[in-house]
Formats: structure tokens, sequence, C-alpha cells
């Protein structure tokens, strides 16, 4: 059993009061992994990175984050994502990696992403070079993903997201800023290559629990609606998610994971 | 402040947004003759208390009130068998 600590939009500020330190102590006995999805600081500035990184550096867990729109505000993306890698923290941009855990691989493919809509009402790349921008640059992000999620051969693939793939994770939000919440191309890149599970933040006034159109599982993660430091999902706890054919019997997966505490 | 009424929610709206005290794009606001109503959902104590400086320094003459809620950060009690 693999098992993953996920959150997004801590919104870590220069001398606030930060969220993750006072369980970070006690994470590595909850969760083998810790996912950050993106919105680490409030403005983008080093300085806000700094006060999670110095956190994250103690942290007894490996680390994966993608950035968020809020880390780009100061134009800085480069070095928050700087601060971060110093710190130990994997930090990907339509890239992927791959960790062991337990004796399993684990495979994270990352983006930001970006808006633009769902089926039926999405934006177009047509007019304006603003408009072609802004599509253009989910249509990228998507395309990158696909190929990052591709690229792994793990037993378990997880997409970890900023935006949206999905609209019901985005429910109690505005139905008016949904394109700007996420788009349904993220989505599809991620019924094309497959995954086992999704994360994403930004929306924070979303629900939690949602899936893809091929019935992938989707979490939005962002912290004002699990109001928790993190959550704690887990994979490979039903004999059914053994995706690729094993040695070990669904049995002696469920013993090795014994404690219930 | 210069703003017809009608346009007074959103410009607080946007100084909230890029003021980096707080740099919240999700905080309600409604006014209500000479009272501004905000609310949405906070990380911490502090940017619940910034939101009110940054209001009542655009708008002295108004009565400010901070129904924001500061969103609990515990540790989860149980984990989600996802598959
Ligand atoms: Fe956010
Ligand atoms: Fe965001």
């Amino acid at each position: 059993m693999i098992r993953i600590a996920a959150v997004g939009d801590l919104h870590y500020g220069a001398g606030s009061t930060d969220i993750l330190r006072p369980s970070l102590d006690r994470l590595p006995e909850r969760a083998d992994l810790l996912l950050l999805a993106g919105d680490l600081t409030r403005c983008g500035g080093t300085d806000e990175i700094s006060v999670l990184a110095d956190d994250l550096r103690r942290a007894r867990l490996p680390v994966v984050a993608v950035l968020g729109n809020h880390d780009y505000q100061s134009n800085m993306e480069d070095d928050v994502r700087r601060v971060l890698e110093d710190a130990g923290v994997t930090v990907l941009e339509g890239e992927a990696v791959t960790l062991e855990i337990n004796g399993r691989t684990v495979g994270v493919a990352g983006t930001k992403g970006f808006g633009g809509g769902f089926r039926g009402a999405h934006g177009t790349d047509f007019g304006e070079p603003e408009m072609k921008a802004f599509v253009g640059h989910t249509k990228m992000l998507a395309d990158r993903l696909e190929q990052a999620l591709n690229s792994l051969r793990a037993d378990f693939r997880v997409a970890l997201l900023h935006y949206s793939p999905i609209e019901t994770t985005l429910e109690g939000e505005r139905l008016e800023i949904y394109p700007f919440l996420g788009s349904y191309l993220l989505a599809q890149a991620i019924d094309n290559a497959g995954a086992d599970l999704v994360f994403h933040g930004h929306a924070h006034h979303g629900t939690e629990k949602g899936r893809t159109p091929a019935g992938i599982p989707v979490r939005n993660v962002a912290q004002p609606v699990i109001r928790h430091a993190y959550n704690v999902y887990t994979l490979g706890t039903a004999p059914s998610a053994v995706v690729h054919p094993s040695k070990e019997a669904p049995a002696a997966l469920r013993t090795g994971t014994g404690s219930s505490a | 402040m210069s703003k017809r009424p009608d346009y007074v929610p959103e410009h607080i709206r946007e100084r909230l947004i890029h003021d980096p005290r707080v740099a919240e794009q999700d905080l309600k606001v409604e006014v209500q003759e000479g009272r501004v109503l905000l609310g949405g959902n906070v990380a911490t104590p502090q940017i619940r208390d910034r939101i009110t400086e940054v209001a009542r320094e655009l708008l002295p003459d108004y009565q400010i009130v901070n129904e924001t809620t500061v969103v609990p950060s515990g540790e989860p009690d149980d984990e989600e068998p996802v598959s």
C-alpha cells in the first residue's frame, strides 16, 4: 500500500502562521509521500517560499510539488522553484518522477495546468492573439502532461495539477469563473495516458471528490476544501488495485499494512 | 473614494487581491448603507485581520464587518483508500 499525503493552496506568506509545520514531524508516520498541488505562496515571492522550504527541509519523507498561479505573481517562478529544489523538493512542470516506496513504484507526472473551461463551453484559440495565447498555453501544458504520464513505468501513476481537470470538484464555485479554474483538456490528457489518481487545488470553494470522464478518481486538495493540514489517500489497498500482475497475493498485500492506527 | 457605489465592492475585491498583505482571490464583498460586509475563507487569523485593515484604509467612513472564516488546518483523522 502507498500512502499519499496531499494538499494545495497553502499560500504561505512571509511571517505568516504556517499551516504545515505543526504536523510535519508526525507526517512520516501517516504517509510515504507528500504532494503539494500549487499556490504554495501568496504572491510568488522568494521570501514567502523560503518559509515553506525551511519547513520542508526538515520533512522526513519525499515531497513532490507543482506551482500554482499565485507562485507566478512576482514573475519569479524560476527562483521559487530553485528555493524548493534546494530544500529537496521535486518540482514538476510537464515532467515526471518515479519513487520507490515499500518495494513498489509510484510515478508522479505534474503540471500547473491552466484554464479554458469544460466540454461544450471551452474557450478556443481563435481571434485575438491574447485568446490564442490563453488557450494555447492550456493545450501545450495538457500535451506535456500526457507525454509525462506516458513516460512513466510505475506500479501506480499519479497526476498532480494546480488547475482542475473536471467540473465536479468545482461545485461550490461560481459557474462564471469555471473557465478560470480548469480545463477539460487536462482530463483528456489524463484519460488518454491513464492514471490511478489525480490531485488538483486552485478551487478554494470547490468539492473534494470527482472522477474524469473515463472514471479516474480526482481529488481537489485545496486546503480550504479539505480543511486539514493535508489529507491522506492510499493506493493498493483493494485487491483490484493491483494494476500490473504481481507475484504477491492481494491478501499478503493487505497483511503487510496491518497497522490501522 | 470617487467611485460610484455600484462599483465599490469590485474595487475593494480588486484591492484585496493585489494587496500583498492579503492576496486573496475568493473574498465576497457587499456594501450596504455605510457598511462593508466581507465574507469567504481565509487561512489564518492574521490574514483575517489584514483584510479588515485594508478595507478600513480604503473606506475609512464605512463600518467594516469582517465575516470571513478561518479554515481549520489540523491533522486528518483517517485516510481514504482510493483503490
Ligand atoms: Fe489558491
Ligand atoms: Fe490558484
